[in-house]
């Protein structure tokens, strides 16, 4: 299997702070990949490189095969990279519907209205939206809103899917769906690399685990192996004395 | 996409308009017109601003891009002909509108809103110190087609609101709203969604420019005569976006229910109050935002995006 991701020696630095130091990482085709780490490990940071929405001082993007580090966000979305926020940002004036149809229509050039629209009304059935087609993203629940990020990331009709923390603030029941949804969009044909705090979603999840701390990674395996090694308890839990 | 419910309210101004020249007005024929001529033009200003304002950019360069209009159309009139003279106009606004959007690709709601107010200061500044303006003095300007037909100048302003009328509607219902929509809800949200927000935001100033230079180019053609402080003036600018708040944004219907009511309110206060009216205009005013944020048409209930 190919590359569907690869990361090669990325760094970023903010004013004072080294926020990714070298990182290098890679997405197999079809898996799931977790990246985790403790807070300001630079997991946003690595999000946001590869969504293109800042630049890399150093380092290069691979999107199946081809590089991408210099591209701006939106041609790496025409490449086939999605990506859902962790703060959820719906467009609150449009409908769920219109919100999707944005992704769907400009997220793959060329694609007629009805071709658009069309997959628009799967992607809602796919993530259970559908009963609320027509309300203003305003106007949603937090689960709802937490599936509309998914969905209209979805409707851009992903190769390549980022997701920062979509499971955050849900109920175990409804991280248990969010689960199987992931599960669904991967079988359909698409990576997936997710940002994660939950670790009951993170083993349920992941094929693989990158763990990230102070910008460096320190591990990477099965969930199994990064949660015995010891860089990674200290880093969770801090140093022993 | 969007409802068609709004097209015969459309359709009826629009078919007003037409026909005022024609309707029995007797005495108060010719001042009807004029204000109709003023109603039509300034309402195409609003729908043009609306049009800018749908990506989230707060244009206070209108003024500007009327100006050029009204300065390109006023300067070639009588070398070339009425209409090819408004058509340079608006690519003179066109031209001025690629400049200052390529330098403000970045800037959103106020920062680009300061950046076109600078721009239509130099651009006034301009006016009065370059030598084939006129200057202070200011530029006469031929009125349309020789002036052989008393109603050109009206129907010429019916031309441009009918063209700013269909501008709007096809934003409005084609997928660019999503686009436009997206681009000024959230730029980043946009992009990584694939709206190529630059291009969006270009475009829709650059249309916006067109029909405001149109608007310039006809006021000139109207009045015969421009100076820079009237042409380049900054409270046109701050009419064209008063209007769409007053009537509703992001809309077709909007600016066109705000332009007839506000501007029609503008000239019948004036015919009344002489003294003062504008305390009575602004007392209106603001009480309409304060109790109608959503504008006028936000009484008929519908939600917009």
């Amino acid at each position: 299997m190919g590359k569907a991701l690869e990361v090669i020696g990325l760094s970023k630095r903010f004013l004072g702070l080294q926020a990714l130091k070298e990182v290098s990482l890679h997405l197999e085709e079809g898996e799931i990949l977790a990246v985790i780490g403790p807070n300001g490990a630079g997991k946003s940071t690595l999000l946001n490189l590869l969504s293109g929405l800042i630049k890399p001082d150093q380092g290069r993007i691979l999107l199946l095969g081809r590089d991408i580090s210099h591209l701006p966000p939106e041609t790496r979305t025409h490449l086939g990279l999605g990506r859902a926020f962790q703060i959820v940002q719906p467009f609150p004036e449009l409908s769920v519907r219109e919100n999707l149809l944005v992704g769907a229509l400009f997220g793959k050039p060329g694609l007629k209205r009805k071709e658009a629209e069309a997959w628009v009304a799967e992607v809602l059935d796919l993530t259970g939206l559908a009963p609320r087609a027509e309300a203003l993203a305003g106007e949603l629940t937090l689960l709802e809103d937490k599936r509309l990020e998914l969905a209209r990331a979805l409707a851009t009709r992903p190769k390549v899917l980022l997701l920062d923390e979509v499971m955050a603030g849900l109920r175990p029941k409804e991280a248990e769906e969010a689960v199987a949804l992931v599960r669904r969009i991967r079988d359909s044909g698409v990576s997936v690399l997710f940002i994660e705090h939950l670790m009951p979603v993170v083993r349920a999840l992941a094929d693989r685990v990158v763990v990230l701390d102070h910008g460096e990674v320190i591990a990477e395996g099965t969930y199994e192996k990064v949660a015995q090694e010891e860089r990674v308890r200290e880093a969770y839990l801090g140093r022993r004395a | 996409m969007r409802e068609l419910s709004h097209l015969p309210f459309l359709s009826f101004f629009l078919l007003l308009f037409a026909l005022l020249p024609f309707l029995p007005l007797g005495i108060w024929g010719a001042f009807l017109l004029d204000v109709g001529f003023f109603i039509q033009l300034f309402t195409a200003m609003a729908l043009s601003w609306d049009l800018v304002a749908r990506t989230g950019q707060l244009s206070l360069a209108h003024g500007a891009f009327f100006g050029l209009g009204a300065y390109g159309a006023g300067l070639l009139a009588p070398h070339v002909g009425t209409l090819p003279a408004l058509v340079f106009g608006a690519f003179v606004a066109g031209a001025g509108a690629l400049l200052l959007g390529s330098v403000t690709l970045r800037l959103h709601g106020l920062y680009f809103a300061i950046a076109s107010l600078a721009f239509s200061e130099v651009l006034r500044t301009l006016a009065l110190k370059l030598a084939f303006t006129g200057g202070p003095i200011g530029l006469p300007v031929p009125p349309p087609f020789g002036g052989v037909w008393p109603l050109a100048a009206y129907y010429l302003s019916f031309g441009v609101l009918l063209l700013a009328t269909a501008l709007s509607l096809w934003a409005e219902w084609s997928p660019f709203r999503l686009a436009q929509a997206a681009t000024r809800q959230s730029e980043a949200v946009a992009r990584v969604l694939g709206v190529r927000v630059v291009r969006v935001k270009l475009w829709s100033l650059l249309l916006g420019s067109l029909v405001a230079g149109l608007s310039g180019g006809v006021y000139g053609m109207k009045t015969l005569f421009l100076s820079p402080y009237d042409a380049f003036s900054l409270g046109r600018a701050v009419e064209a976006l008063v209007i769409p708040i007053f009537g509703g944004l992001y809309s077709t219907l909007g600016p066109l229910v705000g332009g007839v009511v506000l501007v029609g309110l503008e000239q019948a206060l004036r015919l009344w109050i002489k003294e003062g009216y504008l305390v009575v205009y602004g007392a209106i005013l603001i009480l309409v935002i304060l109790f109608l944020p959503r504008g006028l048409v936000g009484l008929l209930g519908r939600r917009r995006g």
